[in-house]
């Protein structure tokens, strides 16, 4: 308990591992009470015209599908067609029709759009014949801002590895693991200690951010509660690894960096691309966060089956992992009494 | 010049043994294998499905883009799954346009759209003013977000690693007692950096953006690398100059990383234009950046200039920084 004491004080003083703490919490707090950036500009149709080009009633017709801009010269209408990062479809009159204007490299659906607008204006008095039911859809952005929400949450978690895997390198470098092989210590309790420093830090993270960002009734929250544990823990023994492995904070540093980009990007593209592929999806879930994503996102939509089963595959993680670390202990005690 | 060769010799030894053209090597694969295999297929988006569902037929002549079903269940279960679909119901004589909620003004043109396949019309195809395909803009847009990153952030970091190492081995202070220039220290490590930053420019580029395409590109590719890599490898050896160790750069370097990125990559990148950006000076290193790429705009005198007198205001902080830090190494 006196180690534990000693080893949790070392890592507070780290001012690194204090930004990893918190880091999460600030992203959670602004991402809650900010909410999301206006976005449904992206997927809106946007106009470019040339000034004095276009009779005003055109104008108004175009209008109502989307933002108009009007460019003093036809050299600044093609710059702004051209310009990579926007999708703007150019319009000029053509006689008493429209023609369009494109840079070639938009997306299908800006293409189609600008291939049938002329058609479209010579239908307009045509067009509203017909009953129009709009039909309510849940917010799409809500979706993402959850997805956002979680993928914090998880950094939360998987931030643990960061706390043990730093604070061993750093006492690599300043000596102090020489200290320890000296001190009436077992590699055993060495390991225990490191371990409940990851998984306690890692816990609180993602406990604190939890309760920024969901609010669940006490079953799911129980159940939550759970997940994080459970990744929590895989963390820590992952933080623990990466500590043995790695010899300079240089290293250390770019191996927990890519450990957080492959526990975002597997949850994150696998939400994105939606697999349906049921051998992908195994695969997807060798990734610990995986399976942490699937649940947290399972009970922010109500449903609880999915997370109980990832709660379980969770738990064959901490086993796999712990299994892992031990044999990996096991080599190397072998390895050093043969030298 | 012979001293330099051997500082020159010193450096590359010193990223050699901390990995660092490893790890270079390393992204250039995992880059080339994301671009190749996976951003490509991510970057699509089709104009909006059509059903019809005209049990009796009173639809004679509909466009061929319109897709039939054969019930309204059928027809609710196309929209359900396909929420960006529209759908016509002409089962009770009247036309119904049935469509899940977007924005007001895709709204509009969806319904408009979907109407007017009712009848088809004769369409030419839009005028093409560009000379890149989709492709070709997906390829360079992810090149060039790819180069910009590795510069600004891993040679950043890779410059910091070095000089951590060398102030840990004492080589700072056996510099000062030497009797050679003090600016050729640095000079060598930005000469290294420089020509590996170029060399990865390169490398990146023919595999990514297409061979054919990069040649035309490349020296204008190479004087935006240039800059980049310059700025960036001086403003590493200042914040690893000021900074106590590399713990506290790992720090600056997750800012830099956060902060000052996205902003960047969501102006330059996407249709949100955030006001204050023009006063950013990354938005205008990975414009000048993009713009090379995509050939929209030549740099201006003043942009080189304004990127000379970085350059040169940087280097002479560091001149600054580094004989702050032999006087008290010393």
């Amino acid at each position: 308990m006196k180690g534990l004491h000693y080893q949790l004080k070392s890592v507070l003083h780290d001012k690194f591992c204090l930004m990893s703490f918190l880091l999460p919490l600030v992203v959670a707090a602004a991402l809650n009470t900010v909410g999301m950036m206006d976005f449904s500009s992206l997927g809106e149709l946007h106009f470019g015209i040339l000034e004095h080009d276009l009779p005003g009633q055109t104008i108004t017709w175009l209008e109502q599908y989307g933002p108009v801009t009007a460019y003093p010269t036809q050299k600044d209408l093609e710059d702004a067609i051209k310009e990579p990062s926007t999708n703007l479809i150019g319009v000029k009159a053509d006689g008493k029709a429209i023609r369009t204007i494109l840079s070639g490299d938009e997306l299908d659906l800006f293409r189609q759009t600008a291939d049938t607008l002329p058609a479209l204006y010579e239908q307009r008095e045509l067009s509203r014949q017909a009953e129009i039911c709009v039909l309510e859809r849940p917010d799409v952005m809500a979706k993402f801002h959850e997805m956002f929400l979680v993928v914090t949450l998880i950094v939360a978690m998987f931030m643990g590895c960061t706390f043990n895997a730093m604070n061993m390198i750093s006492e690599k470098e300043d000596g102090v693991a020489l200290i320890n092989e000296i001190l009436p210590m077992t590699a055993r309790q060495y390991a225990l200690q490191k371990l409940a420093i990851g998984f306690v830090l890692g816990c609180l993270s993602a406990i604190f951010t939890a309760a920024i960002c969901f609010r669940l009734p006490p079953v799911k929250a129980a159940l939550l509660l759970a997940l994080i544990v459970l990744s929590s823990f895989v963390s820590a023994l992952i933080g623990l690894l990466i500590g043995r492995i790695s010899d300079t904070l240089m290293v250390g540093v770019i191996y927990i960096k890519l450990v957080l980009l492959v526990f975002m990007a597997v949850p994150i593209l696998s939400f994105l691309v939606g697999i349906r592929n049921p051998l992908v999806q195994s695969i997807c879930y060798f990734v610990p966060s995986q399976a942490t994503f699937e649940g947290i996102m399972d009970l922010a939509n109500g449903g609880t089956a999915t997370a109980i089963r990832d709660g379980v595959i969770l738990a064959g993680h901490c086993a796999g992992w712990f299994l892992l670390y031990l044999l990996l202990s096991k080599r190397k005690r072998m390895h050093a009494s043969l030298t | 010049m012979r001293h330099f060769r051997s500082l020159l010799k010193k450096d590359i030894r010193l990223l050699v043994s901390g990995k660092f053209f490893l790890m270079s090597l390393g992204c250039l694969i995992l880059y080339t294998l994301y671009v190749n295999f996976g951003y490509l297929r991510f970057v699509n988006a089709q104009l909006y499905n059509v059903y019809l569902y005209d049990p009796v037929g009173t639809q004679a002549a509909v466009s061929e883009l319109m897709q039939r079903v054969s019930s309204a269940e059928e027809l609710d279960m196309a929209l359900r799954e396909d929420t960006n679909g529209v759908g016509i119901d002409a089962g009770t004589g009247t036309v119904r346009i049935l469509m899940y909620e977007g924005t007001e003004h895709a709204d509009r043109h969806r319904a408009d759209y979907a109407l007017s396949l009712l009848r088809p019309a004769e369409h030419g195809a839009a005028e093409t003013i560009g000379s890149n395909t989709p492709e070709q803009k997906a390829r360079k847009e992810i090149t060039c977000e790819l180069l910009f990153f590795e510069i600004t952030a891993v040679g950043f970091l890779g410059m910091a690693s070095v000089l951590f190492k060398e102030k840990s081995m004492g080589i700072i202070r056996v510099h000062a007692i030497l009797p050679l220039q003090k600016n050729l220290f640095v000079l060598s490590k930005l000469v290294i950096f420089l020509l590996s930053d170029l060399l990865f420019a390169v490398l990146l580029s023919s595999l990514n953006a297409g061979l054919p395409d990069t040649i035309a590109l490349l020296p204008a590719i190479l004087l935006q690398t240039t800059f980049l890599s310059l700025i960036m490898a001086l403003a590493g050896l200042i914040c690893s100059l000021l900074l106590k160790d590399f713990r506290q750069f790992t720090l600056a370097y997750l800012v830099l990383a956060v902060f000052v990125a996205t902003p960047v990559f969501l102006s330059a990148n996407t249709a949100v234009k955030l006001d204050w950006i023009r006063f950013h000076p990354f938005y205008h290193l990975y414009m000048g950046l993009k713009h090379a790429y995509f050939q929209t705009s030549t740099p201006g005198p003043s942009y080189c200039l304004g990127c000379a007198a970085a350059i040169a205001s940087l280097f002479a902080a560091v001149q600054v920084l580094f004989l702050r830090e032999m006087r008290k190494e010393i």
